[in-house]
């Protein structure tokens, strides 16, 4: 559970996630992920849908989502990456967006496409199982699952990487047939656990 | 306020848990493990599927359930690898000279000097030789010795120690009512009636809880005689009482007809 202290400010939630607060709180559904007209217009368009509601007024809010483990974000000035489905709550000072993310999402069974959390402040992240943090440097690149990939930072170059041969055709494939593979600078943000994916049943 | 800890090749542990959730193995060679339970990888790391190719000599050595082998893959190379299990609990065991026999959907990874074999218990699969092997559990594992009674499910699995039997607690189902009760519900059961009874030198794992782990295909044992679960009926033994029809069966042994 995460429990956000307000002094007239307001925070970015995930709507309904809003589990029991104490003081004055006033809760506005935001259209469109609070992005406006065009931010609206993306996600329709793109799919990455993400009903957001802000939180303004004094006292303690607290969130949840079904049970699931909470990851604070510190963000100043980078950019982070992460599923629409994942993202709990954020600052109203960081602005959200879409991006095209390729063929990874396709794997995930997520879609094409992945919000973006950009500029100073706080985001919380939801993650079955407490998320490992992984640090991504130029001599060794990281590959994940993509059933396990929650967010990432930094300056990283993703790109699918298949391992599918002609014994995956035979029924003998491996189950890890499909990886994402982080390359650049960066931290990654994994779950201990594994979504359902279409990658992962070959 | 102090942020994650943040892991890199370096700082991740070597064979052992970076949280309750998720182990790392430090892989120089190979590993088994069930399929779809890495989550990341750093280094160069292959996952093949098991069957015929050039793994076939490992696979002969240290993998004794020909039909099962679907659901596991070998992962070879150098590097550190992340293990977790749908946010269950993991934790390794070393094994010296012994052997485990642990419930199939519980065992995540071993060694390959490890040898995995079926159980003659149904569900169960056995890991005989030396070295390490990751299993999940519903909660942490508490570790008794026998003699013990426990609950079917809450065992995960046993090492060193004779298989177990069943135990029945009808001390307090006796007699003609007591029978009326265990057969009818009426009056109630308490739900522990049933234990798996443990004896002999070894160890029993536990988990602390009742939810068991979704059971894993062990493979299909061979149609042979004398094969529990093998699919072929034993002869059947001398003259019985004659058995009312339907399932009254029960109700005749049940009042000591």
């Amino acid at each position: 559970m995460l429990a956000v202290d307000l002094a007239g400010d307001a925070v970015r939630a995930k709507n309904g996630a809003m589990v029991a607060y104490d003081g004055q709180m006033a809760f506005k559904k935001m259209t469109g992920g609070g992005e406006g007209l065009r931010g609206m217009v993306t996600r329709r368009l793109t799919g990455e849908q993400m009903a957001v509601m802000e939180v303004k007024g004094q006292g303690t809010c607290y969130f949840a989502d079904r049970a699931t483990e909470i990851n604070l974000v510190r963000l100043q000035g980078e950019k982070l990456f992460v599923e629409a489905s994942n993202l709990l709550c954020t600052d109203a000072a960081l602005r959200t967006g879409t991006t095209f993310t390729g063929l990874r999402g396709a794997s995930q069974g997520n879609g094409l496409f992945t919000t973006t959390v950009e500029g100073h402040g706080q985001a919380a992240l939801t993650s079955d199982g407490p998320a490992v943090v992984l640090r991504v440097t130029r001599e060794y690149p990281l590959q994940v699952d993509p059933g396990a990939y929650v967010a990432h930072t930094g300056q990283l170059k993703q790109h699918l990487q298949s391992g599918v041969n002609f014994r995956t055709f035979l029924g003998e494939g491996s189950g890890e047939a499909f990886q994402l593979r982080f390359e650049g600078e960066g931290l990654v943000y994994v779950q201990p656990s594994e979504r359902t994916t279409v990658g992962g049943e070959v | 306020m102090t942020g994650p800890v943040i892991h890199d090749v370096h700082t991740l542990p070597a064979n052992d848990n970076v949280h309750a959730y998720a182990f790392s193995v430090d892989l120089d060679g190979r590993w088994f493990l069930q399929k779809g339970k890495m989550i990341a990888y750093y280094g160069q790391i292959d996952f093949h599927g098991i069957g015929h190719g050039h793994l076939e000599g490992l696979i002969a050595g240290s993998f004794h359930s020909p039909l099962h082998a679907a659901d596991w893959v070998v992962a070879e190379g150098r590097g550190k690898m992340l293990l977790a299990d749908r946010s269950f609990d993991v934790n390794s065991y070393d094994l010296d000279e012994g052997n485990l026999t642990i419930r199939s959907g519980n065992l995540l990874a071993f060694q390959p000097s490890l040898s995995l074999k079926q159980s003659i218990i149904p569900g169960f699969l056995t890991l005989i030789g030396t070295g390490t092997f990751v299993a999940a559990s519903n909660g942490p594992v508490v570790f008794v010795e026998p003699p013990i009674r426990v609950d079917p499910q809450a065992l995960v699995g046993w090492a060193d120690c004779p298989s177990p039997c069943h135990h029945y607690d009808h001390q307090y189902l006796r007699g003609f009512w007591g029978g009326l009760r265990a057969h009818t519900g009426i009056g109630g059961a308490s739900g522990e009636e049933h234990q798996f009874e443990f004896t002999g030198a070894g160890t029993v794992l536990l988990q602390s809880t009742e939810q068991v782990l979704p059971e894993r295909e062990t493979g299909a044992l061979p149609a042979e005689e004398g094969v529990p679960g093998g699919g072929v009926p034993a002869p059947e033994s001398g003259s019985q009482l004659p058995q009312l029809p339907g399932g009254l069966g029960g109700l005749q042994r049940r009042f000591g007809l």
